[in-house]
């Protein structure tokens, strides 16, 4: 069975999302048309329904059981059997019309227990607690023999491989595709595509081997005036010793959004001269301008109060011609208290008279709304004001990452691209060290661990949130935001695992797992959103009131058997964009035609009559 | 085409200093040096003109005129008719004091300031620091005098549908022209079925294969009833003395009406309250069994009895107040917090949603049960309307199309008797008949719509524009209570308020379906056989399992036939059945379902499943505009690629025949707002005056994004709006 191949991995690398269910109806209602040629890979998904299950090379079955029941909240017990595999747990039910079925990465589990005692059948009931939003519950007989081990206990063992002493199943898969998504970022070349260096900015090489900031990318852009003595020091006056270093550069204006972490000001109001003059330099590399924003994250309560830790924020003395704000996000424990309470809201039935205000009182809309309102704001900033901005929180690497990346989709078209888009991932949250091991907690059994928060699930709804206000500026479709955050879960992918770039290097994460980018780039066209119209110099102000943001049903509230995930006008854009085709080259076809005709007979006529129409690539 | 002609904005131009008059429009006062805030302080980008009030509408004539998206024939830019004036306030801002005007008024103070609210959801503020006090009062007299008619004699519409069909030349050939828009034309016939005559009927008899029922004929001349149409069908069993006999027993004399027949043979038919408690039970006997003999199968009826089930219509004004509170009246960030909660207290959503559910309900009983179905409601004037439509609109395609909309509209709203005149309050006399039946109604419509796009021929533009012709009072469509009142046919001939290019924009260019609807020329085609009919959107589907938390993907819609399979699914499906009530099942069967868009549809009802719509209710709310964004942008789109599929098809056919030269003809024809572009190798750019507010703009209503800076640096100025009409109403004086 492990031997099955490439050939439905590539499926099942996405049955775990529903909007893969909808794209196989798709495909089998057009089935009678010619299907395109010289795909990457072909599909095939095996019916699972005959006992085979579809598994990925390096997957191996640990433990089934039969007679397992599944609880669902939506239909009631079902009875199957269940299988664990080193990636997946596999539950299927043959019994019943429709053939029903579960398939989830073991990633997506933060929590799997015992509930209650054992009844007097000798029932026990298993409560799976999944990061993707759902709840699962399953009630199995104990084995008799109590030297054998329950399929849960097996479960256990292989959901949280880093608390047992194993490695992620992301080291052990072997999928080769045509793409090697490792590659999609290189940060020279997109600082190149910036205009970088230039005569205000330089690359230095003072963390080349992460040894003043292990968190930090190894190449950074500083303004030339400062030097790497200079940036020494300011690497201990910074929390973490993140330092302010460029992100991106304005190519018209030079007005740069430059991100750090929060100064070590503390109590007594400590003071650095060459972070002073970092910034000032920072400033004084955009001509336009004579001053410099400094946009901190933080509700200013939280900022004063980070002053008894030894942080704190800039003061207006030691930093002149420089203007504070704040941008009142909350932290990371809010955050995930926040995703908590609508987990409860969603999951797994929504009340239906008072949806709205149990909405409201998650405040999770709220504070979507304050992040991009914070990214509106540096970009408005940037793009209107020419002035550069520094960003950070309290170390940088949540709120900060958040708020740049926003900030970069909206200045910068290119980020609006599926590969820009990587890049800018890549960037903005890989290489400056957003902590995804720990905020995720891969392969981790302490599921109360309070480092855990959904800051980059937040991100992606801020994106999804922008794409749905701005529906041709996008290339990429939601199932491209839906396939990220099931894979940031998964551990199927090296993409999302350690905490920094350093860690991945030592780890060899690159040379021992597939990156996530390798399977998307080699079927780019399931993630192409067809309204998508390329725009270089367009720059986004999305709408950040609460009217206009909405919750993302179709992520959040995927599971509900009463959501239909349906982008009618994606598919009728498709299917005109095929009729277009067809017609246009029955034209074709019949203005050679003419064309000969007229050639034959000599006629004065020349030339094609019609007027041409640009030829835009169908994926049909 | 001319590159000219892609989608530029058209431009109000007119600097004449006298307002545009429609025939028999005359002024009745103006006032000149009067400033137009453009937010809710004063400031340097305000507008000066002339304040005009006349019989028909208020109007402000201005030098500096904007550039304006989508051009009303008969009203300008700042033009706002008196039937959509909802409350005239006049500030005097020195002394403090404020007064809500009404007829016939007095007004100690001079006013410095004028605010109108609209019904349109519109505030609009003028100043008058420059004006000369006596004639800043007049004027503001005037408009609150003349917004608050005391007779329907006095509404505009009478002065101008008398004039209209006495013929000016100008206008018949609009009307001509306009003919010819929305694919239909001239020649053949397609217009919107009035059914103010038997023939109207008899061809809806056909259409829905209704063979056992007939028109009646005995409330010619409203003899019966004045609040029926001339024309109404009734079972052919029930004969006109029996009709006769049984009418003095309903409410206002209205006997029983036919709505629509189900393919299955099963009738809707809507019916009033039966007056005399002694007789109730055996007219409504000799009603429903007259009904079950025409049905096909002797089927029972079901009665379903909306009163009980539905909120009345002073919970629907009710809902709609404090919706048009949250949404334009309370300042914009300030309400932020609150957004979802307010939402869901002003009960608007949960009433769209209840009409949905009931129209579900119904469509359960017709389609599954297969039985006939009466509508019972006390005076069968409203809520009958509402769910009598949805149950058309989600059961026949026919309805979904533009003429077929208008169709039904005329049916169940304008023949069936809602009264418009007093729900719309045109008169100002009767707050409590005050109720947006008709609104709620197009908000259930819109919900549908957002949901499946692609089956309905009209766009959420349309909607809007036809929520808003309410508030235009020229056409009688919208203007009395009965069909009776109407001194003259109506028709829907939208070339007197847009122009053709204009028009286009109602065209939905998702539309997957046969423009020619089902009766063309006397030929009749049932739906039943166009409900089987492939296209080839019919890949546009859904899930093909409903069973989301575990969906197999293809496979799980292949039916296992081994007897295994069938001794262990009667303990599965009793789970099931124990938890779904019937109808229930029958819905989750439909989204199990791939869709067919030229079949039955039912709209997603989980309250997560709703959305506000804002091009309704927010399109004047600057703060709410998304600048270049929102879901006209996927129009636009839409819209381009749709024109370039016509232009290909036009060039085959023209291939195929003479073989003349193409495309000379195809920008006349365009039933596209946003046409293909003639430059190739260059994707049209959106045009940079769209927004979410389009067509409509709150330019020149609140604010003015191109000069004031984006709706964003009102944002971040943290801008304030407008007092509530509450705290207004608190300190008149």
């Amino acid at each position: 069975m492990e031997e099955s191949g490439s050939v439905d991995s590539v499926e099942s690398l996405c049955s775990s999302t529903t909007t893969r269910s909808d794209r196989f109806s798709g495909t089998r209602v057009s089935d009678t048309e010619p299907r395109s040629k010289g795909k990457a890979i072909e599909k095939v998904y095996k019916d699972p329904s005959k006992g085979e299950l579809p598994l990925l090379p390096e997957e191996l079955v640990q433990d089934s059981a039969k007679d397992v029941t599944y609880i669902c909240p939506f239909i009631g017990p079902v009875r199957g059997s269940l299988t664990v595999t080193n990636y997946r747990l596999f539950f299927r039910c043959t019994d019943r019309e429709p053939v029903f079925g579960l398939d989830l990465p073991l990633g997506a589990l933060s929590r799997v227990e015992k509930i209650g005692a054992a009844t007097s059948r000798g029932d026990v009931s298993y409560g799976l607690v999944c990061k993707d939003m759902r709840n699962l519950r399953f009630v199995h007989k104990e084995p008799e023999d109590s030297l054998k081990k329950s399929v849960f206990e097996v479960l256990i063992k292989f959901a949280f491989p880093v608390s047992n002493n194993m490695s992620l199943f992301a080291f052990e898969y072997k999928q080769v595709f045509p793409e090697n998504g490792w590659k999609v970022y290189d940060p020279l070349a997109e600082y190149k595509r910036q205009g970088l260096p230039n005569e205000s900015w330089r690359i230095s090489k003072v963390n080349d081997h992460y040894e003043l900031c292990d968190s930090y990318p190894a190449a950074l852009f500083v303004p030339v005036t400062i030097t790497d003595e200079e940036l020494r020091r300011v690497f201990s006056f910074r929390a973490k010793g993140r330092i302010p270093v460029l992100s991106w550069i304005h190519p018209e204006s030079q007005a740069a959004v430059v991100r750090a972490s929060q100064p070590m000001v503390g109590q007594n109001g400590r003071r650095c001269k060459e972070d002073e003059k970092l910034l000032q330099a920072i400033m004084d590399a955009n001509a336009q301008s004579h001053k410099l924003f400094i946009f901190d994250a933080r509700p200013s309560v939280n900022a004063a109060a980070n002053k008894m830790k030894g942080g704190g924020y800039e003061s207006e003395d030691a930093y002149q011609n420089a203007e504070l704000v704040f941008l009142d996000i909350h932290n990371i424990h809010v955050m995930r208290e926040s995703l908590r309470k609508l987990k409860e809201v969603v999951y797994p039935n929504i009340e239906e008279s008072h949806w709205l205000s149990n909405l409201e009182s998650t405040h999770w809309l709220e504070h979507i709304k304050l992040i991009l309102a914070g990214a509106l704001r540096i970009a408005d900033k940037v793009e209107s004001g020419k002035t550069s901005v520094v960003v950070h929180c309290s170390d940088g690497w949540d709120r900060t990452p958040q708020l740049t990346s926003l900030a970069l989709i909206m200045l910068d078209s290119h980020y609006r691209t599926i590969r820009g888009f990587q890049i800018l991932l890549e960037k903005e949250w890989l290489s400056f060290g957003h902590r995804f091991q720990q905020r995720v907690g891969h392969g981790d059994r302490n599921h109360t661990d309070a480092d855990r928060s959904p800051i980059f699930l937040q991100f992606i709804d801020c994106v999804w949130q922008m794409t749905r206000q701005f529906p041709a500026a996008f290339e990429f479709n939601e199932y491209f935001l839906i396939t990220i955050l099931d894979h940031l879960y998964s551990c199927l992918f090296g993409t999302f695992l350690c905490n920094s770039e350093q860690q991945r290097l030592k780890e060899e994460v690159p040379k021992r797992t597939v990156s996530l980018w390798s399977f998307v780039n080699s079927q780019l066209e399931e993630f192409v959103n067809p309204l998508y119209v390329h725009y270089p110099s367009h720059v986004l102000f999305p709408t950040v009131g609460i009217r206009h943001l909405q919750l993302w049903v179709t992520y959040y509230i995927r599971w509900n058997p009463r959501m239909r995930p349906q982008e009618p006008v994606h598919q009728r854009y498709k299917e005109l964009l095929a009729k277009r085709a067809e017609l246009q080259k029955r034209v074709e076809e019949l203005q050679r035609e003419a064309a000969n005709r007229t050639a034959s007979s000599s006629s004065e006529r020349a030339g094609s009559p019609t007027r041409s129409i640009t030829p835009v690539q169908t994926f049909v | 085409p001319t590159p000219g002609q892609t989608a530029l904005p058209t431009y109000h131009g007119d600097l004449s200093p006298h307002p545009y008059l429609s025939p028999r429009e005359i002024v009745v006062n103006e006032a000149n040096f009067v400033r137009k805030c453009i937010s809710a302080e004063s400031c340097q980008d305000d507008l000066w003109g002339k304040l005009v009030c006349t019989n028909f509408k208020v109007s402000f004539i201005t030098h500096n005129s904007l550039p304006r998206q989508c051009t009303h024939r008969l009203l300008g830019e700042h033009d706002i008719p008196l039937a959509c004036v909802e409350q005239v306030v006049t500030v005097n801002d020195v002394k403090g004091k404020q007064k809500i005007l009404g007829s016939n008024q007095k007004l100690k103070f001079n006013p410095t300031e004028l605010i109108l609210y609209c019904k349109d959801f519109r505030i609009i503020r003028f100043r008058f620091d420059e004006a000369g006090p006596e004639s800043a009062k007049k004027v503001c007299l005037a408009i609150a005098h003349y917004s608050h008619p005391a007779d329907p004699q006095l509404l505009f519409g009478f002065e101008y549908v008398g004039k209209r069909y006495h013929g000016s030349t100008a206008c018949t050939r609009v009307v001509c022209s306009g003919e010819r828009m929305n694919g239909i034309d001239p020649g053949g016939g397609m217009q919107t079925t009035l059914f103010d005559c038997s023939s109207d009927w008899d061809r809806e008899i056909k259409r829905t294969g209704a063979s056992e029922w007939r028109v009646c004929t005995i409330n010619q001349g409203y003899f019966i009833s004045p609040s029926l149409p001339e024309f109404f069908v009734v079972p052919v069993s029930l004969a006109d003395q029996d009709l006769k006999q049984y009418a003095c027993f309903f409410y206002s004399q209205r006997i029983p009406l036919w709505c629509w027949n189900h393919s299955s043979g099963s009738a809707l038919v809507r019916m009033s309250n039966i007056s005399d408690p002694q007789q109730q039970r055996k007219v409504e006997q000799r009603i429903s069994s007259a009904i079950t003999k025409s049905h096909p199968l002797r089927s029972d009826v079901f009665k379903s009895d909306l009163d009980k089930n539905l909120p009345n219509i002073q919970d629907i004004q009710a809902a709609l107040l404090k919706l048009r509170q949250i949404c334009v009246i309370d300042p914009f960030e300030e309400s932020e917090e609150k957004w979802l909660s307010s939402l869901e207290s002003s009960r608007w959503m949960e009433y769209v949603r209840t009409f949905l559910r009931h129209a579900v309900e119904v469509v359960y009983m017709l389609e599954s049960r297969n039985v006939p179905v009466i509508l019972l409601e006390k005076e069968d004037r409203d809520l009958s309307c509402v769910i009598s439509c949805l149950v058309q609109l989600m059961c026949d395609p026919h309805c979904r199309s533009l003429h077929g909309f208008q169709g039904l509209i005329q049916k169940e709203w304008v023949m069936a008797g809602h009264r418009f005149l007093d729900r719309c309050n045109h008169l100002k006399k009767n707050d409590k008949e005050e109720s947006p039946v008709f609104l709620l109604f197009l908000d259930c419509v819109w919900q549908l719509w957002n949901q499946y796009p692609a089956a309905f021929e009209f766009t959420e533009v349309y909607l809007t524009v036809l929520g808003d012709s309410m508030w235009v009072p020229i056409f009688s469509t919208f203007l009395f209570n009965c069909p009776r009142q109407r001194a003259e046919n109506s028709r829907w001939d939208w070339s007197q308020q847009f122009s053709l290019k204009d028009q286009t924009l109602f065209n939905n260019p998702l539309y997957v379906g046969k423009i020619a609807t089902c009766v063309q020329n006397g030929t009749v085609k049932t739906f039943t056989h166009r409900r089987s009919k492939k296209n080839y959107s019919s890949t546009l589907r859904g899930l093909p399992s409903a069973l989301r938390n575990g969906s197999l993907g293809p496979n799980d819609t292949l039916a296992r036939r081994n007897s295994l399979v069938l001794r262990l699914r009667s303990d599965l499906s009793q789970v099931r059945e124990q938890q779904e009530t019937p109808s229930e099942r029958f819905i989750r069967d439909f989204f199990s379902r791939p869709v067919d868009l030229q079949g039955l549809l039912l709209p997603q009802l989980l309250p997560s499943h709703l959305s506000v719509w804002k091009l309704y209710f927010l399109r004047w709310v600057p703060e709410a505009q998304i600048p270049q964004g929102g879901p006209i942008t996927a129009f636009h789109k839409l819209s381009v690629l749709t024109d370039e599929i016509d232009m290909l098809q036009n060039q085959l056919r023209q291939y195929k025949g003479a073989g003349g030269t193409p495309n000379n003809l195809h920008a006349e024809h365009s039933k596209m707002y946003f046409k293909a572009t003639s430059t190739p190798h260059q994707p049209p750019a959106p045009p940079e005056y769209l927004s979410s507010s389009f067509p409509f703009s709150p330019v020149g209503n609140l604010c003015r994004p191109g000069i004031l800076g984006s709706p964003l640096s009102k944002f971040l100025n943290g801008a304030k709006i407008w007092l509530s009409t509450e705290t207004l109403a608190n300190e008149t004086i």
